[in-house]
């Protein structure tokens, strides 16, 4: 089946994309959803994957808070799969202000977070890494999310319901027909084939690179991009998250996951141009630390694996275009009454944990926009199991991961994969203490076999290793200077890269 | 305890300076944590474009067969290098153009070898390339198992088995007039590359794997072996946890191993290695040497540390402790007198010596001739 014409295009994937794919397409739309790279690969798959309850936003920002909690309910009993139900605490330190936990707490309440304040004592029985300094400790429900799992499961349900898939396809300009969007232009990044693609509504789900795809469109958006820097540590020191019961501020929480944990983040506004090569100063790593031991001291002493940074896709309010009021809640603009635009549609803002929230919104405007009279079903419907191919007996690919070649294979046969950070996203490989040390080449090899194009395969395993190293050298001493050491020596000088 | 010199560190350098003071009828000690870069070793001997005749006597003397010709050799992801001085089962070929039709042999499950880079670089210099994996029972066990097909552990086999790896070889040659192997023979016995060469009617070209190094781990066990037969104390996974410094001179060391014994010398060499080795140690604020507390030339601010490209020269990899014309390190400013810091713990601090292989061994036969000259 190779039809160009659609009921809705979704440009972009990353969880906004992929669950207004979902549910359209669980409205029964035939969908295309197009994304220029790899799925998850803007600010979906660089956050701290906090499964928020709310508690953070219940002082400032109420309206954030209800959604979170109430998206929280849902995500627990849809994406059971992706999500660790861990609670967290929010704890008072003796340089914090006392009374905020009253203030916070009651804030909790209004907005349904159940909130409950347990004594210091019992805290740390709860959590034996948290700074055994505290003066008081609120547990809320609070857990950890893998916004990759996320992510591909909505796409395999979009999948499952008829929905298509473009990956490494950008979308180069918009069909247009006087005020009315009918398709987009397209150009598959690999191969440079040109496609259209028509359907009567587009929704613009690109995050903070939306910007760009409305300019396309003719259509102006201002957004704020918002570097969020993080770390993360070779160990899962705590199992709740940790947060710090204060105005939220930098570096001030703790989230557990897999094998690993995670603190973050900071806030720094940075011009459109660089969104694209966001990269972690050493002074946001210093900084990072230095907070991030005052929720569990043992962080000062565990070897951090990889500093990274994602960008907030916030949106200015129409009418404040100095960016003062800038809101983390969720945007969805209709193109139509607000710029003339018909047949376009940009959904952005919000989080990572209010993606279904933000897609129920999005696709209940196309539906509105298409005459189409249904209701969404996504709030009750769970997502799809990720299947976890049979591990074939036989040599592992990457050791500190525990990626056997079998792993490997079978996403290079079915998950569409064509490069090695693809595989990453996939299958971790890479992603453990030797940060592709070892197992790239490993994996570079096989797709390289698979693709039979080793020409090709030898600048991508150059470009893994870029990528991996810029996530190294922010933090480059101790056990990851040794690591760094011995791996940019293999590869120059023993492999010959 | 008492020695003539006691060294620190047990990799490429430490040996060359243990083997020739030995050799010179001193007696010498080597304290070594276990791990040096001659498990990572390519075989060639980085920064030597000549090779020293006092080079390739003490080698040969330990039963390594090194062998000197400038040309290229073949790497493991399919590319040519050019180089000069080489183990001799490292093939060094004048131009990378080295056969028509080019065998590559793999075996399967081992992971570490990479035949489509290899048939790739191979082909782009105009060479025909088939690529089989061969399937040997006698490597089921370790295939079974999904940590342990390794090159130290096939190449154990393998030394056992060599002569059945030539058969089979040589069955599935049809028009080829080279083979490419995986550097996995003759870890005990080094030899093994040699009756491959032999037995097969065609050139035979060793490549490497991904570390461990069969010929790196090979050549180590040479030079250690050759050591404590010239009467050194080698002691291996020991290391120094105390150093007794009077003024501007060292006395003795302390190890953990050897507990409240001290281990005293007239001369001491430091061949810690850099950053992998721990002969040099970095926090976020400083790079220090642990052992004397050193001076390190480096810089201070942690900008100055890396360079944002992977492959570019890395500013870290050129720190290392300051010395004096005499290879004496200095602590505080002053250098003590009856130190030595050879090979890579001295960083690029020193490019007359040039780097890797090149920097261990020239820097110790420098400090070898000072302290044969002092006495």
């Amino acid at each position: 089946m190779n039809t160009k014409e659609f009921d809705v295009i979704i440009i972009g994937g990353g969880i906004t994309g992929a669950g207004t794919q979902r549910d359209c397409a669980m409205r029964g739309l035939r969908t295309l959803l197009i994304e220029r790279s790899d799925i998850a690969t803007g600010a979906t798959g660089r956050n701290h994957g906090l499964l928020h309850s709310g508690a953070r936003y219940a002082v400032n920002d109420p309206e954030s808070a209800a959604e979170c909690i109430r998206e929280n309910k849902i995500l627990r009993q849809i994406a059971a799969q992706c999500i660790e139900p861990t609670d967290g605490l929010f704890i008072t330190l003796p340089e914090d202000d006392p009374d905020y936990q009253k203030v916070f707490v009651e804030a909790c309440r209004r907005a349904g977070i159940d909130a409950e304040v347990i004594d210091p004592a019992l805290a740390r029985r709860l959590e034996p890494s948290v700074n055994p300094a505290l003066t008081g400790a609120v547990r809320v429900p609070d857990g950890s999310v893998d916004p990759f799992r996320l992510c591909a499961a909505n796409m395999l349900d979009a999948k499952l319901h008829g929905g298509q898939v473009r990956l490494q396809t950008e979308v180069t300009g918009f069909i247009r027909e006087g005020d009315t969007v009918r398709g987009v232009h397209t150009r598959n990044i690999r191969t440079g084939q040109e496609e259209d693609f028509y359907a009567p509504v587009t929704v613009n789900a690109c995050g903070i690179w939306g910007q760009h795809i409305a300019r396309l469109a003719g259509v102006e958006i201002g957004m704020f991009p918002s570097k969020g820097a993080l770390l993360i540590f070779a160990h899962r020191i705590n199992n709740m998250v940790i947060n710090r019961c204060r105005k939220p501020s930098n570096a001030d929480i703790l989230v557990p996951g897999d094998t690993v944990c995670v603190i973050g983040t900071t806030s720094t506004r940075i011009p459109f141009e660089e969104c694209d090569r966001v990269a972690v100063t050493p002074g946001e790593v210093d900084l990072l630390i230095t907070e991030g031991a005052k929720l569990s001291p043992a962080l000062f002493s565990t070897r951090i694996l990889r500093a990274y940074a994602g960008v907030r896709p916030l949106v200015s309010a129409d009418d404040d275009p100095s960016g003062r009021n800038i809101s983390r809640g969720i945007v969805c603009l209709d193109h139509e009454s607000r710029d003339g635009l018909r047949g376009f549609i940009t959904i952005t803002g919000g989080k990572l944990m209010t993606y279904r929230l933000m897609a129920e919104m999005a696709t209940d405007t196309v539906c509105h926009k298409l005459g189409v009279d249904k209701s969404c079903s996504t709030a009750v419907t769970p997502l799809p199991g990720l299947e976890e191919p049979a591990s074939e007996k036989g040599a592992l690919i990457c050791e500190c991961e525990n990626v056997t070649a079998g792993k490997v294979a079978h996403a290079i046969d079915h998950l569409e994969v064509s490069t090695l950070t693809d595989l990453r996203r996939r299958t971790r490989v890479g992603m453990g203490t030797c940060q592709g040390g070892l197992c790239a080449c490993r994996a570079a090899d096989r797709l390289a076999q698979a693709n039979a194009c080793a020409e090709r395969e030898r600048n991508d395993l150059a470009d893994f290793m870029q990528e991996r190293w810029k996530g190294n050298f922010p933090i480059g001493w101790g056990d990851m200077l040794r690591e760094a050491e011995y791996t940019q020596w293999v590869y120059k000088h023993v492999l010959g890269l | 305890m008492r020695f003539d010199s006691v060294i620190i560190g047990g990799g490429l350098a430490g040996l060359t300076a243990g083997i020739s003071l030995q050799e010179e009828g001193r007696s010498t000690a080597i304290v070594s944590t276990g791990q040096n870069a001659l498990h990572f070793f390519s075989g060639c001997f980085e920064s030597l474009q000549e090779p020293p005749q006092r080079m390739q006597d003490l080698f040969a003397g330990a039963g390594v067969r090194l062998h000197y010709r400038e040309g290229v050799r073949l790497m493991p992801l399919g590319t040519f290098r050019p180089a000069a001085l080489a183990l001799a089962d490292i093939d060094l070929v004048p131009v990378p153009h080295f056969a028509d039709k080019v065998l590559i042999v793999g075996f399967a499950g081992f992971q570490d070898f990479f035949p489509a880079f290899l048939a790739d670089g191979l082909a782009r210099e105009g060479m025909q390339c088939r690529t089989v994996q061969l399937e040997l029972p006698e490597l089921e066990r370790l295939r079974l198992s999904p940590s342990e097909m390794r090159s130290v552990q096939i190449a154990r086999t393998l030394d056992r088995i060599w002569g059945k790896v030539i058969r089979e070889v040589k069955h599935l040659l049809r028009e080829e007039d080279a083979v490419v192997l995986p550097q996995v023979f003759g870890l005990q016995d080094p030899s093994v590359p040699e009756y491959i060469r032999q037995g097969l009617p065609v050139r035979v070209v060793f490549t490497g794997t991904l570390p461990p190094s069969v010929p790196g781990i090979r050549t180590q066990l040479l030079l250690k072996r050759r050591y404590e037969a010239l009467g050194g104390t080698y002691l291996a996974g020991d290391e120094v946890v105390t150093a007794h410094i009077h003024g501007d001179v060292v006395h003795g060391i302390a190890t953990r191993n050897l507990d409240s014994h001290c281990l005293e010398a007239g001369h001491f060499l430091l061949a810690s290695g850099s950053y992998f080795s721990k002969g040099l140690k970095s926090t976020p604020f400083d790079i220090a040497e642990p052992v004397f507390g050193l001076d390190v030339v480096h810089a201070d601010d942690r900008n100055a540390w890396y360079d944002t490209d992977f492959f570019a020269d890395q500013p870290y990899m050129q720190f290392g402790v300051k010395t004096d014309t005499a290879l004496h390190p200095l602590r505080d400013g002053q250098p003590l007198t009856n130190l030595y810091a050879i090979g890579s713990v001295l960083g690029a601090t020193r490019p007359e010596f040039g780097f890797g292989a090149g920097l261990a061994v020239r820097s110790a036969f420098a400090a070898v001739d000072q302290i044969l000259e002092s006495l």
